[in-house]
C-alpha cells in the first residue's frame, strides 16, 4: 500500500503568531484565524448595506423621485435589508464567537476546526452568489428581505432573485454547521474545573445563539427552498388558485424571522455582560438569573412568529400578543442587572464601555417600543409603517452596533497586541450617538403619522422635514464609522501595546498573551469561579482566597 | 442531570407544551407542527446526553456539589492544566485546503439548480474529490497518532532520546509491517 | 456647585422627555374602533415613558455617582434573589395588565357589527383599487394616476370584504389607525364606522412592487344625504361602463 510513503507531516513552529499570508489564510484551521475572517467580511458586508442604506436614506430626504428610479430603489432597500440581516448582523458574532469562546473555556480550538473552515467559506461564498445578483441582466431582487410570495415567485423572473435565494441557502448551510460546531464545542471542550456555571456570559450568548441557529435556519431553508420549486420547476404551494396557500409562506419565513433577530441580538448581550462587570470592577451581579433570562428568551422567541403576521387577519391574536410581551420581562431582567452590576461599583469609562452604556439607553428604547406592538391594535396602526422601521433599527443598529463596537474596543487588544486610540474612540462614540438618535427618532414620529415603508417616494409635504433630519443622521452615523476606521487602521500599526490584560478582564482570554498563541495559551489556571482571570490576579491574596466567587456557593445572596 | 441536559430537556418541554397549547388554541397545522419540533429537537439531543451520563454511571456534576455542600465537604474542583501542550487540550488539525474546496463545491452544486446540470455535475465532482481529500487527512492523522502543534524544535545535539522507558512507536510497527507485506 | 448645577439639568431633562412623549402620541382617530387604538396607544406609551426613563435615571445616575475614584475594589456582590424576584414579579404584573388592556381594545375593535349599514368589497390590485359596493352596483376602480375615492356614510358602520388580486397588499387608512393585509386566495373582513366627516388618505403598506408607492386611495366620508345623492350617480357611471373614482 502507498500509504508506507507518506512522510510524517511537518510540525508547524508555534510560539509566535505570525501574520498570515493568503496561503495561510485560504488552509486556515485555527478558530482565531477564522474568526478574524468572518469579521472582516462581516464589516466588509456592513460598510456596502452602509453605503446602500445612504442611497436609501438620499432618495427619501425630499419628496419625489431624485437619485433613482423606483425599481432600482426597490433593489437597493431590498440588499440593504438581505445584506445586513443575513450577512452581517449574525456573523460578526460568529466571528466573535469563534476567536473568543475556545479561548474562554479554555480550549485548544473548537470542536471540528475543518469543518469550522468549511463554514466560513460557505459564508463567503454564498455571500459572493449574493453579490453577483447585482451584475446579472435584471439585477438583485427587489422584493424586500422577506421576499413573500406571489411577489417574488411570479413577478420577478430575473436570475437575480434566484440567485438570491441559493446565496442565502448556502448562508444558511454555513450557520448551521458552524452552529453545530460551537454547541459541541462549548458542551464538550471545556477545561477541567470549567463547569457550564462557570462559563463567561459570552459564551453563554453564543450557546443559546447557536441552539437558536439550529432550529431556526431549517424553516429559512425550507421557505427558500418553497420559494425555488415554485419559481423554476412550477411547484403551487403559494398559489391559492391552485389550492396552495400564501399564508403557508409567511408562517415559515416567520417561524425563523423572529429567532433571527434574537440569533442576532443574545451573544451582544453575551459582549455588554462581559465589558460591564470589567470596567465596574464587580462581577456581574445575577449570574444564574441572566443565564435563565438567555434561555428564556431564546424559548419564547419560538412562540412570537406571527406577531409579524398580526395585520394578516389570519391568526389567533391573544397568543402571539401574550407571549410577545412575555419577553420583555426577562430582557427586563437583564437591563436591570446590568445596572446592578454598576451600582456601588467603582467605573472606569473608556470607549469600550461608553459603547455599553450607549447601548443600554437604546435598545431600551427599542425594546420598548417593541412592548408596544407586541399588541395587534397598537400594530395594526403602525404596523408596515417607519414606526416599525425605527423599533428594529434601534435594536440592530442601536442594540447590535454599540454592542459590536463595545466588543471590538474590549477584545482588539487581545486579538492584535495593541489598543485601539481612545480620543478617537470618544469622537466615533459621540458622533454615532447623535447620529444614531438624529437618522432613527424622527421616523417614529413620521410613521405614527402614517408614512409606510418600502416606498421610494412620498407626495406628502409633512413628512419632509422628519426624512430630511434622518437622512442628516444618516450621514453622521456614516462619519463616525469612519472614525472607526482611521483608528482601525492607525491603531493596527501604531496603537500603544497592550499587554496580556489590559482591562483587569475576568474571563480566561485575559490569562493568555495577546494575541494567543497558536494553541490559545501557554499555561492555564485553576477554574473557581465565573472570573478565572479576576482570580489569578489576585491569587496569594487571603482577602479573596475563601472567597469562592461560584454563585451556586456564595454566601451572600440577599 | 448535567446541565446540558437540562437545559435541552427544559426547552424541549417549553416547545411541547407551547405545540399542544397552540393547537387548542389556533387548529394552525403548522405552527403547531413547528413548535412540536422545537419540543422534538432539544429533546432528543437531551435524551442523548442523558442516556450517555447514565452509561458513565454517575449523578451530574451540579448535583454533586449540591450533595457535598450539604454534607458540609468543602468544594474540590479538578486542577487545570497548568503547562499547557497541546496534548493537555487537544488535537489540532493541520492547515488544509479541502474546507475551501468542499465550499466552492457545495457553492457550485447548489448555484447549478439556476444554471444548468452541467455546473451542478461540476460541483458534485468537486465536492467528492474534495470528500476525498478530506478523508485522506483525517485518515493520515488517526494512522499516524496525535499530532503536537507546540512542539519546541529538535536541539541541535538531537540523538538517541533520553526517554528512559521507551514504548515502541506503533506508526514504526505499522510500517515495518506494510514494507514487509 | 454640584447641587445647583444639577437642578437646571434636571429640568432640562423633564422638559426634553415631555416633548418627546407628547411628540409620541398618537394621532386621533377619525372611526369608533379606532378609539380604542388611540386610548390603548397612548396607556403603553406613559408606561414606556416611565420605565425608560427609571432606566435612563438609574444608568445616569450610577454612572456619575460610582465612577472610579480610588483603587480600591468595590464590594464583589453577585447577586441578590429578592431583588430578582422583585425585578421579574413587577415587571411580569405590569406585561399582565398590558395584555388585559390589549384583549379589551382588540374586541372593541375586531368585534363585527350585528348589522352593517354599508357594504363594500375592496380589491387590490397592481397598483390601485376597486371598491364595488354590495347590492348597488356602484363600482369605483382606481389607476396609479387617477387615485379613487371610497365615499362613505358618516356615522353608520361599513362593513370591509378586503381581497386581493394578484399579490400581498394592505389596505391602511392611517387616521383610523387600522389596517389589513389584502393576500390572494383570502377574504379578510373588518368594519369601519366613522364618526366625522373629512377626506382621509390611505395607501398600500405591504410591498407590492414596482409602483408600491403609488397605490394611494381616499375614504370621502359624507353625511348620509350626500352619500345617497353620490351612490345614485355612482350606480349610474357604473352601468354606463364608467366606473368613477
Amino acid at each position: 500500500m502507498a500509504t508506507t510513503e507518506l512522510p510524517l507531516p511537518a510540525l508547524p513552529e508555534a510560539h509566535h503568531e505570525e501574520p498570515g499570508g493568503i496561503v495561510d489564510y485560504l488552509t486556515t484551521v485555527d478558530h482565531k484565524k477564522i474568526g478574524i475572517l468572518y469579521m472582516v467580511t462581516a464589516f466588509g458586508i456592513f460598510l456596502a448595506g452602509g453605503v446602500l442604506a445612504l442611497l436609501v436614506r438620499l432618495e427619501l430626504a425630499r419628496p419625489g423621485l431624485q437619485w433613482m428610479g423606483e425599481n432600482t430603489y426597490n433593489q437597493v432597500f431590498t440588499m440593504h435589508g438581505t445584506l445586513m440581516i443575513f450577512l452581517f448582523a449574525a456573523q460578526v458574532s460568529t466571528g466573535f464567537a469563534n476567536y473568543m469562546v475556545p479561548l474562554q473555556i479554555g480550549a485548544a480550538d473548537v470542536a471540528f476546526p475543518r469543518a469550522n473552515a468549511m463554514s466560513y467559506w460557505l459564508y463567503l461564498f454564498g455571500s459572493l452568489i449574493v453579490f453577483s445578483s447585482f451584475f446579472v441582466a435584471g439585477g438583485p431582487a427587489a422584493v424586500a428581505w422577506t421576499a413573500y410570495p406571489p411577489l417574488s415567485t411570479d413577478w420577478f423572473q430575473g436570475t437575480g432573485m434566484d440567485l438570491w435565494i441559493i446565496g442565502l441557502a448556502v448562508v444558511g448551510i454555513a450557520g448551521i454547521l458552524g452552529a453545530l460546531n460551537l454547541v459541541t464545542t462549548i458542551f464538550r471542550l471545556r477545561m477541567p474545573g470549567m463547569t457550564m456555571f462557570r462559563m463567561p456570559l459570552f459564551t453563554w450568548g453564543v450557546l443559546v445563539n447557536q441552539l437558536l441557529i439550529l432550529f431556526a435556519f431549517p424553516p429559512l431553508t425550507v421557505a427558500f427552498a418553497l420559494l425555488f420549486l415554485e419559481r423554476n420547476f412550477g411547484a403551487k404551494f403559494f398559489d391559492a388558485a391552485a389550492g396552495g396557500s400564501q399564508l403557508v409562506y409567511q408562517h415559515v419565513f416567520w417561524f425563523f424571522g423572529h429567532p433571527e433577530v434574537y440569533i442576532i441580538i443574545l451573544p451582544i448581550f453575551g459582549v455588554i455582560s462581559e465589558v460591564i462587570p470589567v470596567f465596574s470592577r464587580k462581577p456581574l451581579f445575577g449570574y444564574r438569573a441572566m443565564v435563565f433570562a438567555f434561555f428564556a428568551i431564546a424559548a419564547l422567541s419560538f412562540g412570537v412568529w406571527a406577531h409579524h403576521m398580526f395585520t394578516t387577519g389570519a391568526i389567533y391574536l391573544p397568543y402571539f400578543s401574550i407571549m410577545s410581551l412575555l419577553i420583555a420581562v426577562p430582557t427586563g431582567v437583564k437591563i436591570f442587572n446590568w445596572i446592578g452590576t454598576m451600582w456601588r461599583g467603582s467605573i472606569t469609562f473608556p470607549t469600550a464601555m461608553l459603547m455599553a452604556l450607549g447601548f443600554i439607553l437604546v435598545f431600551v428604547n427599542g425594546g420598548i417600543t417593541g412592548v408596544m406592538i407586541a399588541s395587534p391594535p397598537i400594530d395594526f396602526a403602525v404596523n408596515d409603517t417607519y414606526f416599525i422601521v425605527s423599533h428594529f433599527h434601534y435594536i440592530m443598529v442601536g442594540g447590535l452596533l454599540f454592542g459590536m463596537f463595545a466588543g471590538i474596543y474590549f477584545w482588539f487588544p487581545k486579538i492584535t497586541g495593541r489598543l485601539l486610540s481612545e480620543r478617537l474612540g470618544r469622537w466615533q462614540f459621540w458622533t454615532f450617538l447623535v447620529g444614531f438618535n438624529l437618522t432613527f427618532f424622527p421616523q417614529y414620529l413620521v410613521g405614527l403619522d402614517g408614512m409606510p415603508r418600502r416606498i421610494a417616494d412620498y407626495q406628502i409635504e409633512r413628512w419632509e422635514p422628519a426624512n430630511l433630519a434622518s437622512t442628516i443622521g444618516a450621514f453622521l452615523t456614516g462619519v463616525s464609522v469612519l472614525f472607526f476606521i482611521w483608528n482601525f487602521v492607525v491603531s493596527i500599526r501604531r496603537g500603544a501595546p497592550a499587554g496580556d490584560d489590559p482591562w483587569e478582564g475576568n474571563s480566561l482570554e485575559w490569562v493568555t498573551t495577546s494575541p494567543p498563541p497558536s494553541h490559545n495559551f501557554h499555561h492555564l489556571p485553576d477554574i473557581h469561579s465565573e472570573r478565572p482571570a479576576f482570580d489569578y490576579r489576585h491569587r496569594g491574596d487571603p482577602a479573596f482566597a475563601a472567597a469562592h466567587t461560584d454563585p451556586t456557593r456564595n454566601p451572600d445572596r440577599g | 442531570m448535567t446541565d446540558e441536559a437540562g437545559m435541552l430537556l427544559r426547552v424541549s418541554v417549553f416547545g411541547f407544551a407551547a405545540g399542544v397549547v397552540y393547537w387548542f388554541l389556533s387548529y394552525e397545522p403548522l405552527g403547531t407542527v413547528a413548535l412540536l419540533l422545537l419540543g422534538a429537537g432539544p429533546g432528543f439531543a437531551g435524551l442523548v446526553l442523558l442516556q450517555e451520563q447514565r452509561a458513565r454511571g454517575g449523578t451530574g456534576e451540579s448535583r454533586a456539589d449540591a450533595m457535598r455542600r450539604l454534607a458540609g465537604i468543602p468544594p474540590q474542583d479538578p486542577p487545570g492544566p497548568k503547562d499547557l501542550a497541546a496534548e493537555d487540550l487537544g488535537v489540532l488539525p493541520l492547515p488544509t485546503i479541502w474546507p475551501l474546496a468542499a465550499s466552492l463545491g457545495v457553492a457550485m452544486l447548489l448555484t447549478g439548480l439556476i444554471y444548468g446540470l452541467w455546473l451542478v455535475i461540476l460541483g458534485l465532482g468537486l465536492l467528492a474529490y474534495a470528500a476525498w481529500g478530506w478523508l485522506a487527512v483525517v485518515n493520515r492523522e488517526n494512522r499516524y497518532g496525535r499530532l503536537q502543534a507546540d512542539t519546541p524544535p529538535p536541539s541541535p545535539q538531537a540523538g538517541p532520546t533520553s526517554d528512559p522507558d521507551p514504548q515502541p512507536n506503533p506508526a514504526d510497527a505499522e510500517r515495518q509491517e506494510d514494507a514487509a507485506g | 456647585m454640584q447641587p445647583r448645577r444639577r437642578v437646571p439639568a434636571v429640568r432640562w431633562l423633564a422638559v426634553t422627555a415631555t416633548a418627546l412623549v407628547a411628540a409620541g402620541c398618537a394621532p386621533q382617530s377619525v372611526t369608533e374602533q379606532g378609539r380604542a387604538i388611540h386610548n390603548l396607544y397612548n396607556l403603553f406609551l406613559y408606561i414606556a415613558a416611565v420605565v425608560y426613563v427609571i432606566v435612563a435615571v438609574l444608568v445616569i445616575w450610577s454612572v456619575i455617582r460610582y465612577r472610579r475614584r480610588d483603587d480600591e475594589l468595590p464590594k464583589q456582590t453577585h447577586g441578590n434573589n429578592r431583588l430578582e424576584l422583585t425585578w421579574t414579579a413587577i415587571p411580569f404584573v405590569i406585561v399582565l395588565f398590558l395584555f388585559a388592556a390589549t384583549i379589551q381594545a382588540q374586541n372593541k375593535v375586531l368585534d363585527p357589527v350585528a348589522q352593517p349599514a354599508v357594504k363594500v368589497t375592496v380589491t387590490a390590485f397592481q397598483w390601485s383599487w376597486r371598491f364595488t359596493y354590495e347590492g348597488t352596483g356602484a363600482e369605483v376602480i382606481g389607476t396609479p394616476d387617477r387615485v379613487p375615492e371610497l365615499v362613505l356614510p358618516v356615522g353608520q358602520p361599513v362593513r370591509v370584504k378586503l381581497v386581493s388580486a394578484d399579490v400581498v397588499h394592505a389596505f391602511y387608512v392611517p387616521q383610523t389607525l387600522f389596517k389589513r393585509q389584502a393576500i390572494p386566495g383570502f377574504t379578510n373582513e373588518f368594519d369601519l364606522t366613522f364618526e366625522k366627516v373629512g377626506l382621509y388618505h390611505g395607501q398600500c403598506t405591504q410591498f407590492c412592487g414596482l409602483q408600491h408607492p403609488d397605490m394611494v386611495f381616499r375614504v370621502r366620508v359624507v353625511t348620509q344625504g350626500e352619500y345617497q345623492s353620490w351612490l345614485a350617480a355612482a350606480r349610474r357611471s357604473t352601468a354606463a361602463g364608467q366606473p368613477g373614482t
